[in-house]
């Protein structure tokens, strides 16, 4: 059995950007909690015992949220000073593994089944590395797998053809001979990636893959955490308790009687609801997020500390912490197209994108597809529509 | 001021759940430590220096016993040797003793143990007790009586355990120092702090004044001194045994800097209703004070001085005193409550403070970061500002969470003008905090003057308690000369320490009279060529006048305060990082100070 578990935790993911100005990928909101506490929650679940976080990228937002220990397992913590791959990350957490160990990664939503899919699969074995292999997603967009027999033939990191059916979900087992053969893996241009090392053990026939269909959802860009939310509400995997169908609600947030919660949402520890206010469907608030009176929220995601001024209208937007919007702003939602840097995203569901204390002081709209830099201030009326940079002072 | 750990029911594993225990008290006092476990005869351990010295001594012994006490020491008696460190036994080497608090009478009973033919081999006033045992012994009394006989001698404050050969139980008293039992199903502990065996059990009993306890491998119970049964309750702790540990910082103090917005939320949690515009302190609300005095000790009574100043913004006359000069010359009382702030709960100065207060008569209200600690138990009413474990010797997330405390009580006491406002704030607080240690300049400040010859904090109305508390923060951990002042006071004599070399640490938040007053002393110790760091919001201009700025977001000037202090604790402890001082553990210090 494999009780220890690496977790890979130090990239920022750039894709991600503007809202990971202040913390790393694995930390934005998964619905309203952060995406690497399910990945711990499927750790655990499948029976971790001991959990090492290689974390590089904003390290104090992973260690002050997790502290030493998640859920009476004890995190150890090592820190990857330069992300250099994945490869190289797991070999900053050698000392702290001894035997097989189980490596994912930490910005990536899965659940236990995966987890347990893959243990079982390296149990049977004999010691070779084994990965989990998933049917579904877009395999452009991720690693191509092909099996045979149950073991791996070929991996091809973001194939451009679309003949690939089944990915890499990024869930592996190994025992500890991987470090070694990732010491000897030469660096592609200066990278060191665990796929790289797996490659070059394929022709022994080394390399096991197991067909798994648990939960798996990666957010590529910030609009896909609009998709997280919405499985993790459809899954019913909110942890607060549910207090009608589907209405997830902390015993800590004041709900005001005439609020009205549309199922699916959740609603976490300290926030409040103001009278007439409307929250969700499809909608996450993180901890101590407040809504103002008759504001609307729906199909949104909420971080932390964010504030919703009364009669504000919210609709397919994604926030950062501590937001501040005043009274009367409106997101009017998708679809739109979506511009970073010289690509341009078409039709993506998506109201607008606010960075991390981004604070407009009311009547501020957001064109559909806006994305908004953190710390920005818009002043009272101005709409914004595109992209504003982060610290920009938007006048009227 | 030490931290004393027992255990019985153990077996083979005693010495190392001693040692453990006595690693998770090391904040308690670290400059000697040692065991002594008990079965036909008493083997002992001990040494000066860190616990690590005293598990480098075990490692060349074997030493064993099912049953153990152990001890780590911070001096009151005598240097940090050998000799001095605890445990401590008598003259026939089968008792063993030890001891956390001071007693009062040990001279007295020294010169009579001696003359009746007691060898002494240490300065301590502990090593009294094993020879009172003995005493008693010799005069045919059994143990558990030897033990209370000796015991009923002491005078003054303390928490002792006694193990005797032979025995296989463990003795132990209160009186004035705290003592907590941890209840397993088979094995039964006793310390100054539950953290010493938190990790094997979670049932506690708190000991009181003049209790008496024995623990054996059959059971515990607990009596007055005279030997009369006392029922007591077994409470659970709920705190989880590894926030005590460092998740990957360097150090306590680093990691508890940043738990701030975690330990404020939960300071906060179900106690504010912004849209309601109210606060919930439960019965506390109904206290009505006409007049409030705090009484409180280093960190604490910076927190009261803000306070303080809380409660006479909405009209109530207030103020803040250092518990050990309250405690030795009160002011009159008349009608006000009296609050005590200690973060451990068991600050014997605030302790003895409001023992006096409630000798008058006054209504006492402790605010602790402590559940079950002396102030919760001793005082009318208990605040808790629930900040969780804090290990760093140097306070900081608890600071933080007595200020949001401080405001809930005020708020919820007084009628204060704009409630909701200040609400409001405190829920955007957290954000705030997270917002200053994700961007803060710190560093590069203490970079920058990590050579200079010493350091000058000042502030004005809510700024002033954070210049006393930048400057203290700054002595603690750096050993350097720092000093905090009314910004005011400055021309009034502190002006003659300016030089080119004297940072200048001014807090200036917000825009108004105040503000404004503040810059016109900078712009004073500017004229000096003192550097100038300006902790600001940008509100004013204070910056024309700074070499560098430490920024925090706008924010009410409440609110604003403990942000600022954020960005002085970082300033300390970087400079301390610098200078490679033992962050966690400077000297001299400890973290809670039993002892008057």
């Amino acid at each position: 059995m494999v009780d220890t578990a690496v977790v890979l935790a130090a990239g920022e993911g750039t894709r991600l950007r503007p809202l990971t100005r202040n913390r790393p990928k694995p930390m934005l909101p998964a619905a309203n909690r952060p995406i690497l506490e399910h990945v711990l929650d499927a750790l655990v679940d499948a029976g971790a015992e001991d959990l090492v976080v290689v974390v590089g990228y904003k390290h104090d937002r992973v260690q002050n949220h997790f502290g030493p220990t998640y859920r009476d397992v004890p995190i150890t913590y090592v820190r990857q000073n330069k992300q250099l791959g994945t490869g190289h990350a797991l070999l900053q957490a050698r000392e702290h593994v001894e035997g097989s160990m189980l490596v994912v990664n930490g910005d990536c939503l899965i659940d236990s089944t995966l987890v347990e899919d893959v243990c079982r699969a390296f149990d049977r074995g004999d010691g070779e590395p084994t990965l989990a292999v998933l049917e579904g997603p877009d395999a452009r967009q991720y690693g191509a797998v092909t099996l045979r027999d149950g073991l791996v033939q070929e991996l091809i990191e973001k194939p451009r053809t679309d003949e690939y059916r089944l990915i890499n979900a990024g869930i592996y087992a190994f025992d500890d001979d991987i470090f070694g053969a990732i010491d000897d893996t030469p660096r592609e241009a200066g990278e060191l990636a665990l796929t790289t090392t797996l490659s070059r053990e394929l022709d022994d026939g080394r390399v096991r893959g197991v067909e798994t269909d648990g939960l798996w959802v990666d957010a590529s860009y910030p609009w896909d955490l609009l998709v997280v939310a919405a499985e993790i509400l459809d899954y019913g995997l909110a942890d607060e308790p549910e207090r009608d169908d589907r209405v997830w609600v902390d015993e800590t947030a004041i709900v005001h009687d005439d609020a009205t919660l549309q199922p699916p949402v959740v609603i976490g520890p300290d926030c409040e609801i103001g009278p007439s206010a409307v929250v969700g469907p499809h909608s996450a608030l993180g901890r101590n997020v407040t809504v103002g009176a008759n504001a609307t929220v729906a199909n949104s995601v909420l971080d932390v500390d964010a504030r919703v001024g009364a009669g504000s209208t919210l609709l397919d937007t994604v926030t950062g912490q501590h937001v501040r919007l005043g009274p009367n702003s409106v997101v009017s939602g998708g679809p739109a197209d979506v511009r970073v840097g010289n690509e341009i995203f078409e039709d993506e569901d998506l109201g607008a994108v606010i960075a991390d204390r981004v604070r407009a002081d009311g009547n501020v709209g957001f064109a559909p597809g806006s994305l908004v830099g953190p710390n920005a201030h818009l002043d009272t009326g101005v709409t914004v529509d595109g992209q504003v940079r982060e610290g920009t002072e938007v006048r009227r | 001021m030490c931290g004393i750990i027992g255990a019985v029911g153990r077996g083979v594993e005693t010495l190392d759940v001693l040692v453990h225990g006595l690693s998770k008290l090391e904040y308690r006092g670290y400059d000697s430590a040692g065991v002594a476990l008990a079965d036909e005869s008493v083997d002992i351990c001990k040494k000066a220096g860190e616990i690590d010295e005293l598990r480098g001594a075990l490692e060349g012994r074997s030493i064993d016993g099912s049953v153990g006490i152990g001890h780590t020491r911070w001096s009151t008696h005598g240097p940090p040797t050998d000799e001095n460190a605890h445990p401590h036994q008598d003259c026939s080497g089968d008792v063993a003793v030890v001891h956390n608090g001071i007693i009062e009478n040990y001279q007295e009973l020294r010169d009579e143990l001696a003359a009746a033919g007691h060898t002494f081999r240490s300065d301590t006033d502990t090593e009294v007790v094993p020879h009172l045992v003995e005493d008693a012994l010799r005069g045919g009394a059994d143990p558990e009586a030897a033990v209370r006989s000796a015991v009923g001698r002491l005078e003054g404050s303390y928490a002792v355990a006694v193990v005797i050969a032979g025995v296989d139980r463990i003795f132990a008293a209160r009186n004035d120092s705290p003592l907590v039992l941890g209840i397993d199903d088979d094995a039964y502990y006793l310390a100054s702090d539950v953290p010493a065996f938190r990790d094997h059990t979670d049932r506690v009993v708190y000991l009181d004044d003049g209790e008496f306890t024995v623990l054996g491998p059959d059971g515990w119970r607990v009596t007055t001194l005279a030997g009369e049964p006392v029922e007591k309750t077994v409470d659970t702790v709920d705190w989880d045994p590894e926030e005590t540990g460092k998740s990957g910082y360097d150090h306590y103090m680093l990691k508890e800097i940043h738990e701030q917005p975690r330990s404020l939320r939960q300071s906060l949690s179900e106690r504010v209703d912004e849209l309601g515009g109210s606060v919930d302190i439960g019965e506390l609300a109904d206290l009505n004070p006409r007049g409030v005095q705090f009484v409180a000790a280093g960190t604490s009574y910076h927190a009261a001085l803000y306070g303080a100043e809380l409660f006479r913004q909405a009209g109530i006359p207030a103020q803040a005193f250092r518990s050990s000069e309250f405690a030795t010359s009160p002011p009159p009382i008349g009608d006000a409550l009296v609050i005590g702030v200690t973060q451990s709960g068991e600050t014997a100065d605030t302790l003895s403070a409001l023992r006096e207060a409630q000798r008058r008569g006054a209504r006492t209200l402790g605010v602790t970061n402590v559940v079950g600690s002396t102030v919760a138990r001793e005082s009318d009413h208990v605040f808790y500002i629930r900040a969780g474990p804090e290990i760093g010797v140097a306070a900081t997330k608890t600071f933080a969470s007595q200020l949001a405390s401080l405001n809930l009580l005020a708020l919820g006491m007084t009628s204060t003008d704009g409630t909701r406002e200040i609400i409001s704030s405190l829920r955007d607080l957290p954000g705030q905090v997270q917002e200053v240690l994700d961007g803060s300049a710190a560093r590069e400040v203490a970079d920058t003057y990590a050579a200079s010859d010493a350091y000058f904090f000042i502030g004005r109305g809510l700024n002033y308690p954070v210049a006393l508390e930048g400057a203290l923060k700054m002595k603690e951990i750096t050993y350097k000369h720092a000093e905090g002042f009314a910004a005011g006071g400055l021309k009034h004599g502190p002006l003659a320490l300016v030089t080119d070399q004297t940072p200048v640490f001014a807090v200036v938040t917000g825009d108004d009279e105040l503000a404004q007053k503040t810059i016109g002393n900078v712009k004073e110790v500017e004229a000096r060529d003192a550097p100038v760091i300006a902790v600001t919001d940008g509100k004013s201009d204070v910056e024309r006048y700074a070499d560098h700025v430490l920024r925090i977001p706008e924010a009410h000037p409440r609110t604003a305060a403990v942000l600022a202090n954020v960005q002085l604790q970082l300033v300390s402890y970087h400079t301390a990082s610098i200078l490679g001082r033992s962050i966690d553990k400077p000297r001299n210090l400890a973290k809670s100070v039993t002892v008057e």
